[in-house]
């Protein structure tokens, strides 16, 4: 894809978005401050925190980027990788506030694979919930659902299994395979309200 | 020399227009439109009046290849919407009817941001959108920023929804020679697009 379509995207959704990032690094900096120190809350707090970043994307939120972008000659492929940047790049700051709250102030401990662990759950799931904004019903609910399972699974790997790299890598083939579906989705998307 | 059943009219079909549009029809969950059928041929200024907002607003869509069709057959400059998008998308440009929501300020980072999807040069996506302002001096700045920004992709077709029949005149002359295709719900506001072309047509 063309980087200054992708750059020009993610730099116009982002400054509309500012205030979401904002709120969501204030939000994730406190919980980490008081949330507990083991593995289960930063990465499902940020987890459920990428999925509402997800699902604020919504279309209808800024109209006009919306149908500039899908006016614009790009595919759905392109269109998709350029979209799934925008919550990532909210939610991996937020991810960041959270741990480095956490390990200043509440004494956490195995920072490195707590941030493995978490901004990947964080990135699969935000990335899973993605698809959910472009469909409705029990679609939509369904892939909400997936995005949980698989910050479930990751912290499952790590946490029980006791397998980071397989949490990693779990977390890197979902949230290829979430890319690639919004992507094909995006592409026979028909941006009319019904 | 024989010539194949179909190969006149898909040679004279290919020349001679850029868009068409043969009862072409968008269904979905409570929303039914269509069949459509018309032609807009390179330079034409074309008009279609709606029963509804929405109708005309999924027209217009579907005549910038944004939304496709679910039966019939929609041609953008020869290309399907359905299989070659991006190519549809090259060729028309899409002005919504809303006004947009833009702070004076941020009319460059706008023209940038679309130069950028259309993979236009900036600087010359900027000075040329300086001029089509100039163009469309009182227009109001929320209805002539996205057609400017519309315009400085170099579109073949401009596809408006609904747009203001106050402005018709200078919408006209801002687009030049490309053709233009509206959707309006009154057949008043179609007119006043009908008039504007005929007057820039007409020599002083």
């Amino acid at each position: 894809m063309r980087g200054r379509a992708t750059l020009a995207i993610l730099e116009m959704r982002l400054r509309s978005e500012r205030r979401t990032l904002a709120f969501a690094c204030a939000t994730a900096a406190v919980a980490g401050f008081v949330a507990p120190r083991a593995l289960a809350g930063p990465v499902f707090f940020c987890s459920v925190l990428g999925i509402i970043i997800a699902l604020v994307q919504s279309p209808g939120r800024f109209p006009h980027l919306d149908l500039c972008e899908q006016g614009a000659p790009l595919f759905g492929r392109q269109l998709a990788r350029a979209r799934a940047l925008v919550p990532c790049a909210i939610v991996v700051p937020a991810t960041l506030a959270y741990v480095a709250a956490s390990a200043a102030f509440a004494g956490l401990r195995d920072i490195p694979v707590t941030l493995a662990v978490t901004l990947g759950a964080a990135v699969a799931s935000t990335l899973i919930a993605l698809s959910a904004t472009i469909r409705a019903g029990a679609a939509q609910l369904l892939y909400v659902a997936m995005a949980g399972a698989a910050s479930a699974i990751a912290f499952t790997l790590a946490a029980v299994a006791h397998s980071v790299w397989g949490a990693i890598a779990f977390c890197a083939f979902a949230s290829f395979l979430a890319v690639r579906q919004y992507g094909e989705t995006l592409a026979r998307y028909d941006p009319v309200e019904t | 020399m024989g010539r194949l059943p179909f190969e006149g009219t898909l040679n004279e079909g290919l020349l001679s227009f850029l868009l068409r549009m043969r009862e072409a029809c968008f269904a979905a969950s409570g929303l039914t439109v269509g069949p459509v059928t018309l032609d807009v041929d390179p330079g034409e200024r074309a008009t279609r009046v709606c029963s509804s907002v929405r109708e005309a607003h999924v027209v217009a869509l579907m005549a910038a290849g944004i939304v496709k069709a679910g039966s019939g057959c929609v041609l953008i400059d020869q290309f399907d919407p359905r299989v070659q998008p991006a190519h549809c998308k090259r060729v028309a440009a899409f002005v919504p009817h809303d006004p947009l929501p833009l702070a004076a300020a941020e009319f460059d980072r706008y023209i940038v941001y679309r130069a950028a999807l259309w993979n236009v040069d900036p600087p010359r996506a900027l000075a040329h959108a300086k001029l089509l302002m100039e163009r469309l001096d009182g227009v109001h700045e929320a209805f002539a920023v996205p057609l400017a920004g519309a315009l400085v992709c170099n579109p073949k077709i401009v596809v408006l929804d609904r747009p203001q029949p106050v402005y018709a005149a200078r919408i006209v002359a801002a687009a030049g020679p490309r053709a233009i295709f509206s959707t309006h719900l009154h057949s008043q506001e179609a007119a006043a697009f009908v008039n504007a072309a005929a007057a820039a047509l007409t020599p002083v």
